[in-house]
């Protein structure tokens, strides 16, 4: 790509920038050829990209190089957009809201600090992917399982700072964050919680601290870089019994969400777990030209050769119980009194027991199979995720289904659905799977996208994290007393980064400066 | 999804196993081959399923084709190819590149025997 500049840079201006960044981190972690760009954009993209194009990317290696950057980029004006490890798939990768954003690269700082299985933690910096910290544990022989979400390639720090989700019970990644390490727009350098205090003992054992607690204000926002983080990981159970179930008929998820919600409510299951449609199987197993060819949305006969061919049902879950083995056996029989008289069927329990190998057991596995969907039309393929928040209860999940699987129809998209439980909440998470360089296709996935979000809002449901293409139009339908969310998001974003110089745009958060260019 | 993972691990040992055929530039290269692409790109990984289906299960696995070259990887690598998606020089360096590559053409530049 070539270069597009920061919107208040001069062409001499950013070249002075670049020429000093190098002057921190050193000329070869500054990256700015068009190759180097290239690398950085979307690989998801619907499209080529073009619309969100960074100018260059700079990969600093500590605190201290971070705060020399800033400083540099608040007098320059220069934009900088942190990235952990750039992996966030789906919503962007690693490029900016705003082409002309200078990627701030944070791979390189990838230690990890401390890993405490007394108390269940570890301390990391955001380059620290889910493989690093997995084989850490393994090669040390630490008895603490991670919760890892589909696509592990990514940043542990990035991905609960998204918000993702992994599928044990601490699949729920931003509550487990205990303790940030930030450094401000400002260069100043914040610990939250307990961490506040010097010396402090307890900061990865309390998520407070004294007086506000700011963490959340760091997780999916503009305000500050976190450079490190406490996260707690889970002690390793006794065992665990893990069921794969099957529901044949579509209508099914009716008497299945609620039954499953009061399982997840009084902490039967205790875990998030995806709850998918028959497409989850045949993504990543086949592509879609081995079933049909034909025009607009796979017909529902379709599904049912793939749901014969894998013997699948149309819905598909895994639950799995941790613990004492005595307690998950009797939570076993908690769930087959629920579930069983609906499936008129045996649920099949497979058992684990600590020293066993933990492939066979509810352990937390990075992988990065799920990618394979990508390929599903063939192609350069990508996906994006709409993702809004329900209740978790059956007649509202059902409409939703229907209502949902009739606009994939309409646009003529496959539908790839998952009603993912969470404790009191479900992730309706609706992938629109495409091929990249197939400009009616990425049009009618942008179109279905933007119909998904007015019709979801209109529902009174929003999303829980999105694409950098669509923040904007995200952050609009969260609306109440009009826009009063956005404008204090904005306030606190003046006060804290009044030369609007870190990640202009994202979630929707312009700087005072920047704001038309809000979409 | 997880007797993939056992079978890659497997896969793996048996590679540190031939390691010892390698030269000490080769061992390094395949060390980041496994670090940097090995999510992907070993038995039963994403990429060699995807290879699989375009090219075949002979050639499916980098580590076992012979016909690559230095400057082909680097393209791939850095551009990107289908839906691989392209790997910063902050990802993997040039000089890590390098060494993956020497390794992953091992075969076709040994003399001939």
């Amino acid at each position: 790509m070539k270069l597009i500049l920061p919107p208040e840079a001069s062409a001499q201006a950013f070249d002075r920038a670049l020429e000093r960044f190098a002057g921190v981190v050193g000329k070869e972690w500054v990256l700015a050829s068009d190759e180097d760009r290239d690398t950085y954009l979307d690989a998801y993209a619907m499209g080529d990209g073009s619309d969100h194009v960074p100018a260059a990317a700079v990969a600093p290696q500590s605190v201290e190089e971070i705060q020399a950057l800033l400083r540099i980029a608040n007098e320059l004006r220069i934009p900088l957009w942190p990235v952990s490890r750039g992996k966030n798939l789906g919503y962007g990768a690693a490029a900016p809201v705003m082409s002309g954003t200078v990627v701030l690269d944070l791979g390189r700082m990838r230690r990890i600090l401390e890993v405490n299985d007394k108390y269940g933690y570890c301390v990391i910096e955001p380059g620290v992917g889910f493989f690093d910290l997995f084989q850490y544990l393994r090669e040390q022989k630490i008895p603490l399982w991670m919760s890892v979400p589909g696509n592990a390639w990514g940043s542990v720090i990035g991905n609960a700072l998204e918000r993702g989700i992994g599928y044990t019970p601490y699949g729920d990644n931003t509550s487990k964050l205990c303790g940030l390490e930030v450094v401000l727009p400002s260069g100043e350098l914040v610990r939250t919680g307990m961490g506040a205090m010097s010396g402090a003992k307890s900061w990865q054992h309390y998520q407070y601290g004294f007086g506000p607690a700011w963490d959340q204000l760091f997780v999916q926002s503009n305000f500050g870089i976190v450079t490190r983080a406490g996260l707690w990981l889970m002690p390793e159970p006794e065992a665990t019994l893990r069921a794969r179930v099957h529901l044949p008929k579509a209508d099914d998820i009716g008497w299945a969400i609620d039954e499953l919600a009061r399982l997840r409510l009084r902490n039967v299951i205790e875990h998030t777990f995806v709850f998918g449609n028959y497409l989850h199987d045949a993504s990543v197993f086949s592509q879609r030209e081995q079933w049909y060819q034909g025009p607009g949305a796979l017909p529902d006969e379709v599904a049912e050769r793939m749901m014969a061919h894998y013997n699948i049902g149309w819905w598909n879950f895994s639950l799995t119980l941790y613990g004492y083995p005595e307690a998950i056996r009797a939570h076993a029989q908690v769930v087959r009194q629920a579930l069983e008289p609906h499936l008129g069927q045996e649920l099949e329990f497979d058992s684990w027991h600590r020293g066993e190998p933990i492939e066979g057991s509810g352990a937390g596995i990075p992988g990065v199979l799920p990618l394979q969907i990508v390929n599903w039309r063939g192609g350069r393929g990508g996906h994006i995720g709409f993702s809004p928040v329900m209740p978790p209860d059956g007649q509202l999940a059902l409409q939703r289904f229907h209502r949902v699987k009739a606009l994939y129809a309409k646009h003529g998209m496959d539908y790839y659905t998952s009603f993912t439980m969470g404790h009191r909440h479900i992730n309706n998470v609706n992938l629109i799977i495409y091929d990249r360089d197939d400009p009616a296709m990425t049009q009618s996935a942008q179109a279905l996208f933007r119909e998904l979000i007015a019709d979801a809002a209109h529902e009174g449901y929003g999303e829980y994290r999105t694409h950098i293409s669509f923040m904007d139009d995200v952050a609009q339908t969260f609306d109440f007393n009009n826009h009063a969310l956005l404008k204090l998001n904005e306030t606190v974003k003046d006060a804290l980064d009044p030369h609007g110089i870190l990640a202009p745009g994202k979630s929707g958060i312009w700087p005072r400066a920047l704001r038309g260019k809000r979409t | 999804m997880r007797i993939i993972f056992a079978l890659a691990v497997a896969a793996t040992l048996l590679s540190v196993a031939r390691a010892a055929e390698l030269t000490p530039a080769q061992v390094q290269g395949q060390q980041l081959f496994r670090a940097r692409c090995g999510y992907c790109h070993l038995f039963g990984g994403t990429g060699t399923i995807m290879l699989a289906r375009r090219l075949g299960d002979k050639d499916s696995l980098l580590e076992n084709r012979a016909d690559l070259d230095a400057g082909y990887i680097r393209t791939v690598v850095r551009g990107g190819l289908r839906s691989m998606p392209a790997l910063t020089r902050v990802e993997v360096t040039d000089a890590e590149l390098a060494a993956i590559a020497a390794y992953l053409t091992r075969a076709r530049e040994a003399p001939a025997q």
